[in-house]
């Protein structure tokens, strides 16, 4: 029965999420006032948004957080199951790690993208508008602990990444990235509500910690029940669609590629980010009782993830594309941490996927940010041959991509080694000896096509005399996606501290699932 | 003295790595960037003196000790310190390096401060290599000397470098990544990547382990042979020579491979005794396999850079054999054949970098009689010959001497076997000086050759004394090596007493 | 009464035509409509757990799928006119400018 409608707390909990709606419907009417040479406010103004919602988010953290126990929100309603209470908003250290890295990938896309739109005539206050509600709909993904939130939260980022891949509506590449986007993302989302609905029906709830303790009994009591084994393959299958694994992974190539670039590398972060908040909270939450069933998939999907990633970058000559499969591929070895460890009795592997999707923030933004440089007048530049020789032309860029290459590699000094690091700690702390050696093989496979970029920037003559220009914006992100792939490198301690905190490793905390040891 | 004591590992280490970053910053006048990178460099020398002249000889463990937590979870340490082998590494580096900026200082026009700053980067990372005790912190330099190392060859060498860097890169961390693993198990089983604490759990836990053992024996194993380079897996190693710059085959040669050796001494023996025992005899097969097949091919080598690479390949072959033959004489051998080719071969790689600059060509079939036009650059190279043949009173003879005593007593057979390569070693060299400096000057252009600068002689001279001084008085080196062999080989003799005889 | 399974079955037949839809057809306007269809399918099966369940929670979820599947058809409309603005196909197999 509801006990309150909207409490304090929940004012509190909602709070980013309600500045950022607001910022955003502010951009969408400021713009409709600023003349074309003041497009830029629009930028600013959903940058302080962002900055006013990151406050909001430490007065969660250091204010109702303080203690570290969970936070449960009801946002509406707050039912009373079993003795316990439970709300749609669960606000763990969990929900708020992934609000900061939320709040950063867009922040730096949002820097990258500025000089980006006015080059392809296409800078309308739409763009950080979408930006910003789609950033809405990630920190519900993140912190939703009902499935009705969970969906909304879902479907809000994905409807406005659709628009925002099919942002330059002249360009035929882009509209058909845009549409192809569109038909698999609702396609998967089809199905992820599939599986919601199946799930509601075997619990008569849509909470997840609800459902949890129903699937326990429905497990316990028989094991094959095919109706849990059916709900967990579809909505497993909405999630690996939305994180692009294979074999569901056919639209992030295409997506990626036709996407303005700044919005790639968006979308290959924050909406990466945002759909690993969701799988991690399903999987190791709502579906924790299926774990021996889901597992097999899993190790199926990530083998079958890193093979497809990394061989299919191999051949590729467009950068994007290249990325894309990276991506791809980076995809994999997380999901070698979910197989890895359970959360509950290893912690290690989930931390190093939080570790890594940070790093991965920091490392994958920067890369796409150098190419999004590149496009100048009449240049699209998103082609291997179009890096080739950027050492001569802008020295200091092709020596930041290359930290950035070498971090998505995985070499030590640099920020991207702690992610594959923790990864590979968690399979053999788990004697996955196997699938350890395998991921160590990748990676070596993965230094191959990145270091194929690497030596066209440096070891081959320019093919094009254009000179790249830098606005200030992009010198920003730049340099902070840099600072964060060399700092992290070098002191790791407070970013490996913080995914720890996030998930209670760090400090005491109480454990939602205490109820299954 | 003794707060200096405390951090004089960290200073040199990072001194270079402080001197790139004020590089970096510097105004593109090519000369005083060159002038910054020499005083830079000349200071870790400086200081890096502070070590011999403050090491406790007699004293076995490690000294300069400084540790300090760098990373909670997982248990990462900042752990430096050097014993007897590695103290005379980190010598041999920073005395390299200014050299290596002084050899470089006309033959690199383009891109002058990039150059400098990748060889200081280089510095940082070769020295960190030699002074970290914490499994992590070895493995974060040991990656991080080989991103500067493959842009010196990729960017600055000759026509086919990008080949070359891109199989140099491939070949060193695909091997690196075992040792990754390996590193990774023990940290998982022992909870810590401190040196002295995974010996100490491996020394306890011997039987448990068996299983897993031999694998994480050939983890480490693989990553250091791939650098050191032993045979069969050499083959990246003539194409990274031949292309690179002259400062970057100096370093190589002087100091990049015996990472690997390093390596096989310290991780290898010190951490898996008992393994080392087990498979010294195939080891040492290939370890004389590579010293007869490098003299060989060096013999048959029309190309002088090629030469000297695949004399490399010989000489690091007995580096190897010293340490598996696991007897004292010859891992101390080993260590000083591991000091006197950085010398010797740095020292030729110099020669052979110099002629190039005069005539753009490696081909021995260009040259001779470049004695007449030439006599102090070619007094040099016979003196360094000499050396590196293994002449009595110069440095290569003492520790080939040194490990040919320990083969044989290891095993006769390797013995006789390992000391034909010294006289194939002798035949080469000569018959290779002999081609390029006596006879009729062949080819006009090489009459009108100038001979050796005053910046090419300070460049050589350190060198050269430094050849003889080893030669002369080695005992000054051997007897702070000869504890740190001591205490290994005691520590593997315990375990050979734990286990039955094979 | 209608027992649940009925429900249920009549669900499922729902969904796995829109799925069939979705991969045979070929018109993007038909494909977008072969996803409503799975989604009217979902939509059924929490009516019908809502109702096995007594419970409103079920009912709740159906319209914020009907919201979701209203804004989905506005972008998606929206951006298959783009499409064919620039094209002048709807045919999926014609829009093929990034290779698969």
């Amino acid at each position: 029965m509801p006990t309150s409608f909207f409490t304090g707390t929940d004012y509190a909990l909602s709070l980013p999420m309600i500045l950022l709606s607001l910022f955003g419907l502010g951009v969408l009417i400021i713009d409709l006032m600023l003349p074309a040479e003041w497009k830029r406010w629009n930028a600013i103004t959903a940058l302080i948004g962002l900055g006013f919602s990151t406050a909001a988010v430490m007065r969660i953290q250091l204010g109702h957080f303080a203690d570290g126990r969970p936070l449960v929100g009801s946002f509406a309603y707050l039912s009373n199951v079993g003795g316990q209470v439970v709300g749609s908003v669960l606000m763990d250290g969990f929900s708020i790690y992934f609000f900061y890295l939320f709040l950063l990938g867009a922040a730096i896309a949002i820097l990258m993208s500025a000089h980006y739109l006015e080059i392809e005539h296409e800078h309308h206050g739409e763009f950080y508008a979408l930006i910003l509600f789609s950033v809405v709909g990630m920190m519900c993904m993140a912190s939703g602990y009902d499935l009705v939130l969970l969906f909304i939260g879902l479907e809000l980022m994905a409807i406005s990444t659709y628009v925002l891949v099919g942002f330059l509506r002249r360009d035929k590449r882009s509209n058909e990235a845009a549409l192809k986007y569109l038909l698999l993302g609702a396609f998967s989302s089809g199905i992820f509500a599939y599986g919601l609905s199946l799930l509601y029906g075997l619990s008569g709830s849509t909470n997840l910690q609800v459902i949890a303790q129903a699937l326990q009994r429905h497990y316990s009591a028989n094991p094959k029940d095919p109706i849990a084994i059916v709900a967990m393959i579809t909505t497993a299958t909405g999630l690996l669609f939305k994180v692009a694994a294979v074999p569901f992974h056919q639209w992030a190539p295409d997506a990626y590629e036709g996407a303005p670039t700044s919005v790639t590398g968006y979308m290959s972060v924050a909406v990466k980010s945002a759909a690993w908040a969701m799988l991690l909270r399903i999987f190791l939450w709502g579906l924790y009782p299926l774990r021996p069933v889901y597992l097999p998939l899993l190790v199926f999907v990530s083998v079958a993830t890193m093979t497809v990633g990394n061989f299919a970058a191999l051949s590729q000559n467009n950068l994007k594309r290249l990325l894309a499969y990276s991506s791809i591929s980076h995809v994999g070895y997380m999901l070698l941490g979910l197989i890895a460890s359970d959360n509950i009795t290893n912690k290690t592997g989930i931390q190093g996927i939080l570790v890594y999707l940070l790093v991965y923030t920091f490392m994958n933004l920067g890369a796409f940010a150098v190419v999004t440089s590149l496009r100048r007048r009449d240049i699209i530049g998103d082609e291997i041959d179009d890096i080739a020789g950027l050492y001569s032309k802008a020295p200091t860029e092709a020596v930041l991509m290359l930290l950035f290459l070498l971090s998505l590699a995985g070499i030590p000094p640099l920020a991207g080694f702690y992610g594959k690091y923790f990864i590979f700690l968690s399979l053999i702390q788990t004697q996955h000896y196997v699938l350890a050696s395998l991921a160590v093989l990748y990676a070596v496979l993965g230094l191959y096509y990145y270091m194929r970029i690497g030596s066209a920037m440096f070891m081959r003559p320019a093919t094009d005399p254009e000179p790249v220009a830098i606005s200030p914006g992009m010198q920003v992100a730049l340099a902070v996606t840099a600072i964060g792939t060399v700092g992290i490198g070098i002191l790791p301690e407070f970013f490996i501290r913080a995914a720890g905190w996030s998930l209670g490793i760090q400090q005491a905390g109480t454990s939602l699932l205490g109820f299954l040891r | 003295m003794s707060t200096l004591n405390a951090y004089i590992l960290t200073i040199v280490t990072f001194i270079p790595l402080g001197g790139a970053v004020l590089l970096a910053l510097f105004p593109r006048r090519d000369r005083d960037l060159r002038v910054f990178a020499l005083v830079v460099s000349l200071l870790a020398f400086v200081l890096s003196l502070h070590l011999p002249v403050h090491f406790a000889r007699h004293h076995a463990g490690f000294q300069f000790e400084q540790d300090i937590q760098w990373i909670t979870t997982p248990n990462i340490h900042y752990h430096l310190a050097i014993d007897g082998i590695s103290m005379w590494l980190v010598l041999l580096t920073t005395f390299l390096t200014p050299l290596c900026v002084l050899i470089s200082w006309k033959s690199v026009h383009d891109r002058v401060k990039e150059f400098f700053i990748l060889m200081l980067l280089l510095e940082t990372a070769l020295i960190g290599v030699f002074v970290s005790l914490d499994l992590f912190l070895f493995y974060f330099f040991w990656e991080a000397s080989l991103i500067p190392m493959a842009l010196l060859i990729g960017v600055y060498g000759h026509e086919r470098r990008v080949y070359a860097a891109v199989k140099f890169f491939l070949f060193t961390m695909i091997a690196s990544v075992f040792m990754l693993a390996a590193i990774l198990w023990l940290y998982a089983h022992v909870g810590s990547f401190q040196f002295a604490d995974t010996q100490q759990w491996l020394r306890g836990h011997g039987t448990e382990i068996q299983g897993a053992a031999p694998w994480l024996f050939l983890g480490f194993f693989v990553a250091f042979a791939v650098k050191v380079p032993l045979f069969p897996l050499h083959t990246w190693l003539p194409d990274a020579h031949v292309e690179a710059p002259t400062a970057g085959s100096v370093l190589l040669a002087g100091v990049l491979l015996k990472m690997g050796t390093y390596g096989l001494l310290r991780f290898n023996v010190g951490l898996f005794p008992d393994e080392a025992r087990h498979n010294a005899s195939w080891i040492a097969t290939l370890a004389i396999i590579g010293i007869i097949y490098g003299a060989l091919v060096a013999m048959v080598q029309p190309n002088l850079k090629k030469l000297v690479a695949y004399s490399s390949v010989s000489h690091l072959g007995f580096v190897v054999l010293g340490i598996f033959s696991m007897t004292q004489a010859g891992q101390v051998g080993a260590v000083f054949v591991m000091l006197a080719h950085g010398v010797s071969t740095g020292a030729l790689f110099m020669l052979v970098g110099i002629i190039h600059e005069r005539r753009h060509t490696f081909e021995i079939a260009e040259f001779g009689g470049l004695a007449t036009p030439m006599p102090i650059y070619a007094t040099f190279f016979l003196i360094i010959t000499l050396s590196s043949i293994g002449l009595p009173l110069l440095n290569g003879f003492v520790g080939e001497f040194l490990v040919l005593s320990g083969a044989f007593l290891a095993h006769p057979l390797w013995g006789i076997l390992a000391a034909t390569g010294v006289i194939w070693s002798a035949c080469y060299m000569l018959w290779m000086y002999q081609r390029v400096f006596f006879g009729k000057v062949n080819h006009d252009v090489n009459l009108a050759l100038p001979d050796l600068s005053l910046r090419e002689r300070i460049a050589l001279w350190p060198l050269a004394v430094a050849a003889f001084a080893m030669g002369v008085a080695p005992l000054i080196w051997i007897n702070a090596v000869d504890p740190t062999v001591r205490n290994v080989l005691s520590i593997a003799a315990q375990f050979a007493s734990q286990v039955v005889a094979r | 009464m209608v027992p649940l399974s009925y429900y249920l079955v009549l669900s499922a037949v729902l969904f796995a035509c829109g799925v069939a839809g979705f991969l045979m057809k070929r018109n993007i306007i038909t494909i977008f409509m072969c996803i409503e269809l799975m989604l009217n399918g979902v939509n059924l099966a929490f009516v019908a757990f809502a109702a096995h369940w007594h419970r409103l929670s079920g009912q709740v979820f159906v319209f914020f799928v009907m919201v979701v599947a209203a804004a989905e058809a506005a972008v998606g409309l929206a951006i298959i006119i783009s499409v064919f603005r620039t094209r002048e196909t709807l045919n999926v197999d014609r829009v093929n400018l990034l290779k698969l």
